[in-house]
């Protein structure tokens, strides 16, 4: 292993060893039946856990997107239904799906790499080896699986919990009633988009959980490598959720 | 019987391990010693194949470990037990649940039957009674022991002990001494003990091996410890006993 | 009391699971439990219907558009819609295409049959009655009308123009020709006040239409059809309006033919000073008319370019 490696070189070792890590992973897959108590485990941490903080999110973003997009409607002519019908699609293509990477990404991605980078710079990781377990699969399988299975289950919560933020804001606060709110929403509704943004959510949970996991478990060094492990998993994570985002939205829109 | 051939070994360039050859016969117990930074750790984590030699090779009952494909490695590791310099107990699991981990991984023994077997393990090394303790409420030396419980947790033929009696007073060290033994001989487990305590040496090993700049510099019986004219090894070896300042030190000439 | 994880993570997945299938439900329209009372119609022009769109009856949300597409066998759009079940769609309704694409809002009306006809089935067909795009047409037929009164003045100008040319030629002899022009010349001026009056009343009237759609843009929209269809009829009269102008200045060059042609005697209009100030006068009136058309034609048409903002 050389410290040494050109610039050019770097991201492709990382994606390698990056690939490579997921391969290792889910090529244990057979024993799956082991690791289902920890699955479970971290569908809570990941999915029921994150539930507040999400729907706190989700309930303010519906409720600014709903005030702002009032305020931009100056013209008479543009019936305030459209309100709705701008609220509702921007929650559930974009807004549901990115809030919730965005939380996730600081909230389950800087866990999960503390976490394991804990255990690999206090040898909990080679213990695990060292007893003969498939130390990989055991902690990155499950933490991904949770991920992929709760981030779409997030993700509705946030669309639900954000609609429902910027239809009452827009009711509440007057800006538009909301059977106007809701009527505009089912005029422009298109049921693919839902489907996206589950499509999506099940990339960023990818995403955020896979490159975490990636993060702590090569984590070098003590406390400090720990430290920089977590900090790179969260904004990693960002930046990968923002260039999925617009990939998916130039292949499937 | 565990074999260790010209064995080297380098970090980013620095060689650790030069050249060290070691055999260990069946139901043995091997004591390494040498000074901090000599590469006692990395030796260790060598035999479980953790770390993969640069040259040399290491041979379990025969089989390079270090050529291996991983699905057998592992088979290999669980005929060990190991315990970690630092313990490297799972910190998310109460003390009670680390003992218990291998077992309810690879036994298919029944809740009570692991409840049994965990406190019998914790009795073993004096703890009867930390089980519902996190790793973080636990001394040092407490943590150690637990480890220790997990190592032999599973009656493993190998035992591999890093230091598992320093930072203990030396009526607990007596006693994981007297642990160690008596599962060499009752059980006729092969033990490798990396330890910097030469009263451990002198009550538990049949042989020792003397590390020192990178080489084996020194392997032999305990009575030829005692007659070796070699400088290096009296130095350690002497310096060893002043600085524990044992009360009982046997008469070194 | 302790859940255990199993339980709580089933738990939301299977929330999630029916507020998703709920949720989707609810934004498609498509009622929550029941299943869905489907019917087709078919149009020759869809005027950019499209899935998702409202279904109405009286003005009434009763469902919403499943889906739009061309029929193979007679290139007609095929409409797939659905409406609640209470809904009485019987023999005889028909349905119509209803507001504006250009604004984003396009909706189905169902008009309904009378009471005593037997029920639409499930899955049944109701013939459509096709109903223009009437700001679309409006808003086609506005560029036409302008061009054409444009064309009118321009050739009523270079008309006058020949006519003041001859008669500052003191040679010639128009005098005759000029004298039996005398009384039309009069008629026209009366006419094209008259006409200038009128345009002004349509362009004021223009406007009060705008401020009706403004209202209609309102919370009901409704009358928003209504009052496009009365701004077209307008638009027709302002274009009745352009044809007289028209024919006006076909008249005038017609008579200046026969004044070029050597009919009549030049000298009566040399010894008439009166009517050739009377005809300077109408051209200068004309020609400030067509000048401050031309310079802000947007006096005249704003309002019909606000409604081509959109
Ligand atoms: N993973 C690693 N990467 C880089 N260097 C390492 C690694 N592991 C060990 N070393 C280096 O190898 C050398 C030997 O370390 P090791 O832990 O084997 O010492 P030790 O003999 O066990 O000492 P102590 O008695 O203090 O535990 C040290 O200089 C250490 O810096
Ligand atoms: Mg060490």
């Amino acid at each position: 292993m050389t410290r040494n490696r050109s610039i050019i070189l770097a991201p492709a070792v990382a994606l390698g060893s990056y690939s490579l890590l997921l391969f290792h992973a889910f090529s244990s897959l057979g024993e799956f039946g082991s690791y289902r108590k920890n699955v479970v485990r971290q569908m809570v941490r990941v999915g029921v856990d994150s539930l507040p903080i999400v729907a706190l999110a989700a309930a303010f973003s519906g409720a600014v997107t709903t005030v702002q997009t009032a305020y931009q409607l100056v013209s008479p002519f543009i019936p305030k239904s459209i309100i709705g019908a701008i609220v509702v699609p921007s929650m559930i293509l974009e807004l549901g799906a990115v809030v919730t990477g965005f939380i996730l990404a600081g909230r389950v991605g800087a866990r999960i790499a503390a976490e394991l980078g804990t255990m690999r710079v206090t040898e909990q990781i080679d213990a695990l080896e060292a007893m003969g377990l498939n130390s990989i699969g055991y902690l990155i399988v499950p933490r991904v699986i949770a991920g992929v299975v709760m981030f779409p289950v997030l993700y509705i919560a946030a669309s639900f919990i954000g609609i429902a933020g910027g239809l009452f804001v827009g009711h509440a606060g007057g800006f538009v009633p909301a059977g106007e709110f809701i009527d505009g929403a089912r005029e422009f509704f298109q049921p693919f988009d839902p489907v996206f943004g589950l499509i999506k959510s099940f990339v960023f949970g990818f995403i955020i959980t896979s490159i975490s996991c990636f993060k702590g478990y090569n984590t070098l060094g003590g406390a400090e490598g720990v430290g920089l492990a977590t900090t790179q998993a969260a904004v990693i994570s960002c930046v990968y959720i923002l260039i999925a985002d617009l990939a998916l939205a130039a292949t499937l829109l | 019987m565990i074999r260790v051939e010209n064995l080297y070994k380098s970090f980013d360039g620095r060689p650790v391990l030069t050249d060290v050859s070691l055999e260990i016969p069946e139901g043995h117990t091997m004591a390494i010693i040498g000074r901090s930074g000599s590469g006692k750790s990395v030796l260790m984590k060598h035999v479980i194949g953790l770390l993969r030699p640069d040259r040399g090779r290491v041979t379990v009952d025969g089989v390079d470990i270090g050529r291996i494909p991983y699905g057998e490695l592992r088979q290999v590791r669980r005929q060990f037990g190991v315990l970690f310099q630092g313990g490297a107990l799972f910190d998310s699991m109460d003390s009670f649940e680390n003992v218990a981990f291998p077992l309810r991984t690879f036994t298919s023994m029944t809740d009570v039957e692991i409840r049994r077997e965990v406190e019998d393990c914790l009795a073993m090394v004096d703890l009867s009674g930390v089980g519902p303790k996190m790793p973080a409420d636990l001394s040092g030396g407490m943590r150690k022991r637990v480890a220790l419980a997990r190592a032999v947790a599973l009656r493993p033929r190998y035992i591999i002990y890093d230091e598992p009696t320093s930072g203990l007073d030396p009526e607990t060290s007596n006693t994981i001494d007297v642990l160690i033994r008596d599962l060499a001989e009752r059980l006729s487990v092969t033990s490798i003990v990396v330890t910097h305590d030469m009263h451990s040496v002198l009550s538990i090993a049949d042989r020792a091996a003397f590390i020192f700049e990178g080489r084996m510099h020194w392997v032999g019986t305990i009575d030829e410890m005692h007659a070796s004219t070699d400088e290096t090894l009296r130095a350690f070896v002497k310096a060893n006993e002043y600085q524990i300042g044992m009360p009982h030190a046997p008469d070194l000439p | 009391m302790k859940h255990s994880n199993e339980l709580k993570v089933g738990l939301s997945i299977i929330t999630a699971a029916i507020i998703f299938i709920l949720g989707v439900r609810f934004f498609e329209d498509l009622p929550l439990f029941e299943t869905t009372y489907t019917l087709e119609t078919e149009f020759d022009n869809a005027a950019g219907l499209i899935a998702g769109n409202v279904v109405r009856v009286n003005g009434v949300g009763v469902g919403s558009i499943d889906d739009v597409y061309i029929n193979p066998e007679n290139n007609r759009v095929r409409v797939r819609f659905h409406v609640d079940r209470e809904v009485p769609v019987r023999q005889g309704s028909h349905t119509v295409v209803s507001g504006f694409d250009a604004l984003g809002v396009v909706r189905m009306d169902v008009v309904l049959g009378s009471a005593d006809s037997a029920k639409v089935p499930v899955g049944g067909f109701i013939p459509s009655r096709e109903q223009a795009d009437l700001l679309g047409s409006l808003s086609e037929k506005a560029p036409v009308l302008i061009d054409r009164m444009d064309g009118a003045l321009a050739q009523l100008t270079s008309v006058l123009e020949t006519t003041r040319s001859m008669l500052d030629d003191p040679d010639g002899d128009a005098r005759q020709a000029l004298a039996s022009m005398r009384g039309s010349v009069g008629t026209l001026d009366a006419m094209l006040r008259a006409e200038r009056d009128r345009i002004s009343s349509i362009l004021e009237e223009v406007d009060g239409i705008t401020s009706g759609l403004n209202r209609a843009m309102g919370p009901d929209g409704d009358s928003l059809a209504a009052t496009v269809a009365n701004m077209n009829a307008v638009m027709a009269r302002l274009d009745q309006t352009l044809l007289t102008l028209d024919a006006t200045a076909s008249g005038v060059n017609e008579l200046l033919d026969k004044v070029n042609r050597g009919e009549g005697t030049i000298g009566l209009l040399v010894n008439d000073p009166g009517l050739y100030h009377r005809t300077d006068s109408l051209l200068g009136s004309l020609d400030a008319l067509l000048v401050d058309f031309r310079a802000n034609p947007g006096r005249y048409l704003k309002e019909m370019r606000l409604v081509d903002l959109f």
